[in-house]
């Protein structure tokens, strides 16, 4: 009978279950969700598409003009890309609702 | 393996069943209700030694966080560890203490998802949705500081990637006491009761010395009285400067695993606090170089399960030779099959849990077969086909 | 003649008949889960229908239209008869349980000695099950079904013992005759209390929930006894647990609560008032045992036998001495 009076004071509380996606809690700062690129920052050098480790990031074109390919299926969320980018050019949002039905291919364009 | 018993009964626990977490084979010979012979087959591989062998130091670090979900920093921080020491370079000394916090609240939520798993293994669901409740504090403070609930990338060659602000220290602190009143709360009805004393007194023995012959590790060796305990025997990061204790209970059953367990919870708690209160200020990475020079390290700390062990290699190059991992669950696996001999069929999934398994961190076994002293590893198509024809047997 | 049989043709088929009894089993499954989901300090079932009160009927649907799979190797005959069976127990004992005395003052199908009549039939369900589990053939359903004998054993003297210390107070073996003298006399319905817990006890073992739910123990024999079943067989199970819930929930309102016989609530038909004492009664019984279903671990089959034979059965005997005594010195 040890639970019992824990089970007691359940009774008077309110469940403690998030009702998802009525209710749904906002991610703390810092934290690593999807990609977001700074074309205007960026200088074509490549260093996020040599370190990641999941080949998530793939450069089309080449030097200032390069745009930004990202396999979001592949990714790790592991903000490497945006540790090593010597210009901080990739920064990671909040965003973590991403399951889809296909592999999402993410073009980040030049404007 | 012991004598054919006169009527033996084969039951197949695994490799999909509902006491496992994890896909096993356990074949069990069963005389009525008892337990007579276990076979363990473990086949799940997913090549993770191979690939870090083409990617580069940096890579692998992701690469080893995904062994295992519950232990993944552990295995990130003995391979940065390995790493650095073949560069012979070490950690400054702010990023040695974030370590251990972060390793110490990973042994936190491994200690509680472990308590949680096992009243559910005991039909107990209650307790498992309670204890999983007070899990979220811990996993709430793991986002705060890393950015993830699960596999923190909080390691890098060299230190850490992160650092950890006075108010999020705060917030670790007051953490902490939540988690110890709770705990208390969970400590008491796991010893008073009276339903759970049943099933876990005196169910899956081991005696110390089949314990240490065996090589068992972590909390299943310490449940018989052995102090071994690689943060105390061989200090790595900072745990030389951290007082703490080894706890061990001597009565060799599940009920010693729990124990031990939720003492480890409270000693975990008090490291992190006294961490958080002597905090060295300063650096948390220093750089490293790309390329390795060639050299061979062993690397070795303790995971919530045990002792984990890192071999790495390198050749001067930015990838590694070879990576070898020994998870703490592979030398358990021995020590498990030993303990559920002579116990009934009921007992089998909390005597299995109680060693908590962790079957992505196991390797793939190699046969042995002492008789014809003959020893052979199978590759992917022979034992796809030894699979149809077993199949098609059954 | 004809107005007689048409109500009684009603009262079978509706109400307090089949289509009450199972719209009642599932109103049951539902207030259990909330009620265990609330201990827990969860939310239970919540969409489907006014806080989640049509999941039971959603998972009873959806399990009929899942792919119904027999075995090779099973005995077809016993595999198929199970479910029906099963149901066909568990509704006809409920027959004989005082529910709404409308037409007349008693269940629809009492007889003296319909007591003895619906321990059989407890007996009869558990024998039911297990030649289930035997015809499937499955090592886990075997080993589940001989779980269940065990259990059989365990549970079934206590049981016995408890629900016939009424009928020994009372005097009747009519379980409408023994809700009438217990729900009239207040002092009676204490002196049955130890013997209430030993039968709500028995029926948590008889329903194979937590702490008994040793046949059907999900991490270590698969699904147990009902390994091998699925689709409509399964829907008609899980159907015949609810109903066997509500039929132990009835029971024991009746035999130690007084079922619907209680002082009458002023203002409104007597009718009404039974109906609404025996809901509550009923449901009070029913939150008991969900709560004892949140409370404790599963136990082990030697370990429950030994309890039920040393502590159980103890108990009982100790109490029909009570009320024998009790009887005796012209106390009730």
């Amino acid at each position: 009978m040890a639970m019992q009076k824990e089970l007691m004071k359940s009774l008077a509380k309110k469940p403690v279950t998030l009702r998802y996606p009525f209710e749904k809690l906002t991610p703390p700062n810092g934290f690593r969700g999807k990609l977001e690129w700074d074309s205007e920052k960026c200088v074509g050098c490549g260093v996020c598409v040599r370190i990641c480790p999941a080949f998530a990031l793939e450069m089309v074109g080449k030097g200032l003009t390069a745009e930004l390919r990202y396999y979001l299926s592949r990714c790790a969320f592991c903000a490497q890309c945006v540790e090593s980018c010597p210009r901080d050019a990739l920064k990671t949002t909040d965003q973590y609702e991403l399951a889809s039905y296909e592999h999402v291919i993410v073009e980040f364009k030049r404007k | 393996m012991s004598a054919e018993p006169k009527t033996a009964y084969e039951i197949p626990v695994g490799p999909q069943h509902p006491a496992l977490k994890e896909p096993i084979l356990l074949m069990f010979k069963v005389d009525g209700d008892t337990i007579v012979d276990v076979w363990p087959r473990i086949y799940t591989h997913r090549g993770i030694e191979k690939a870090t062998e083409s990617r580069n130091y940096i890579q692998n670090i992701y690469l080893c966080e995904r062994v295992c979900g519950i232990c993944s920093f552990i295995h990130t921080l003995i391979y940065s560890q390995g790493v650095e020491q073949l560069l012979g370079v070490e950690a400054p000394p702010r990023a040695r203490y974030i370590r251990v916090i972060i390793a110490e609240l990973e042994r936190l939520h491994s200690h509680t998802l472990w308590v949680g798993v096992a009243a559910h293994e005991l039909g107990f669901d209650t307790l498992f949705y309670y204890v999983w409740r007070d899990r979220e504090v811990i996993m709430d403070l793991l986002e705060l500081i890393s950015g993830n609930r699960v596999n923190y990338a909080m390691n890098s060659v060299g230190g850490v990637r992160r650092d950890i602000s006075p108010e999020t220290a705060d917030k670790i602190r007051k953490g902490m006491k939540i988690v110890k009143e709770r705990m208390d709360v969970y400590a008491d009805v796991l010893l008073k009761e009276r339903t759970i004393r049943k099933r876990v007194v005196d169910v899956g023995k081991l005696s110390p010395h089949r314990a240490v012959d065996l090589c068992a590790a972590g909390p299943t060796l310490r449940m018989t009285g052995v102090k071994r305990d690689v943060r105390a025997d061989d200090p790595y990061q900072a745990y030389d400067e951290i007082p703490f204790n080894v706890i061990t209970y001597s009565t060799c059953d599940v009920l010693a695993q729990v124990l031990v367990r939720v003492g480890e919870v409270y000693e975990s708690i008090s490291i992190i606090n006294y961490a958080l209160d002597h905090m060295p200020s300063g650096p948390i990475r220093v750089k490293v170089p790309m390329a390795v020079p060639p050299n061979e390290t062993v690397s070795r700390g303790e995971a919530p399960r045990g002792e984990l062990f890192y071999y790495v290699k390198s050749n001067g190059t930015d990838k590694p030779e070879r990576v070898k991992i020994r998870t703490p669950t592979h030398a358990n696996i021995p020590a498990v099959c030993e303990m559920l001999i002579g116990y009934h069929i009921a007992d089998i999934p909390i005597i299995f849990a109680g060693i908590d398994p962790c079957m992505s961190c196991t390797a793939r076994c190699a046969f042995i077969d002492v008789d014809k002293n003959k020893k052979w590893i199978w590759n992917h198509e022979k034992l796809r086909r030894y699979g149809i024809k077993w199949y098609g047997k059954v | 003649m004809v107005w007689e049989g048409l109500a009684a043709t009603i009262e079978l088929l509706i109400f307090p008949g089949i289509i009450f009894i199972l719209w009642l089993s599932l109103l049951y499954e539902w207030l259990d889960r909330k009620f265990y989901a609330k201990l827990q300090n969860r939310y239970g079932p919540l969409h489907t229908g006014a806080k989640g009160c049509c999941q039971p009927f959603a998972d009873f649907v959806k399990l009929l239209s899942k792919e119904d799979i027999t075995p090779m190797a099973v005995d077809r005959v016993l595999f198929t008869l199970t479910p029906i069976l099963l149901l066909g127990l568990s509704l006809t004992a409920l027959f004989y349980v005082p529910m709404v005395p409308i037409l007349r003052n008693e269940a629809f199908a009492a007889f003296d000695g319909d007591l003895i009549y619906v321990i059989f039939l407890l007996t009869m369900i558990v024998v039911v099950k297990f030649l289930g589990a035997w015809a499937s053939t499955n090592r886990f359903s075997a080993i589940g079904g001989m779980r269940l004998l065990f259990q059989l054993i365990g549970y079934e003297i206590p049981l016995a013992v408890a629900l016939l210390t009424p009928a020994l107070a009372t005097g009747s073996l009519n379980i409408s005759k023994i809700a009438q003298t217990v729900g009239s006399n207040i002092v009676l319905a204490i002196a049955l209390l130890p013997v209430l817990a030993i039968a709500i006890i028995c029926f948590q073992a008889e329903l194979e929930r937590v702490p008994f739910d040793i046949p059907e123990a999900e991490q270590e024999i698969v699904a147990g006894w009902l390994t091998e079943f699925s689709g409509r067989k399964l829907a008609l199970i899980r159907l015949s647990f609810d109903v066997e819930l509500v039929l132990a929930s009835t029971l024991v309102a009746a035999l130690f609560l007084g079922g619907p016989y209680s002082p009458a609530i002023p203002y409104i038909p007597v009718q009404v008032s039974y109906f609404l004492w025996f809901l509550f009664k009923a449901t009070i019984v029913l939150l008991v045992l969900s709560n004892i279903r949140t409370l404790y671990a599963r136990l082990r089959i030697d370990q429950m036998v030994h309890f039920a034979w040393k502590n159980l059965t103890i108990i009982g005997l100790l109490e029909i001495i009570l009320v024998e005594a009790l009887l005796a010195g012209g106390i009730i």
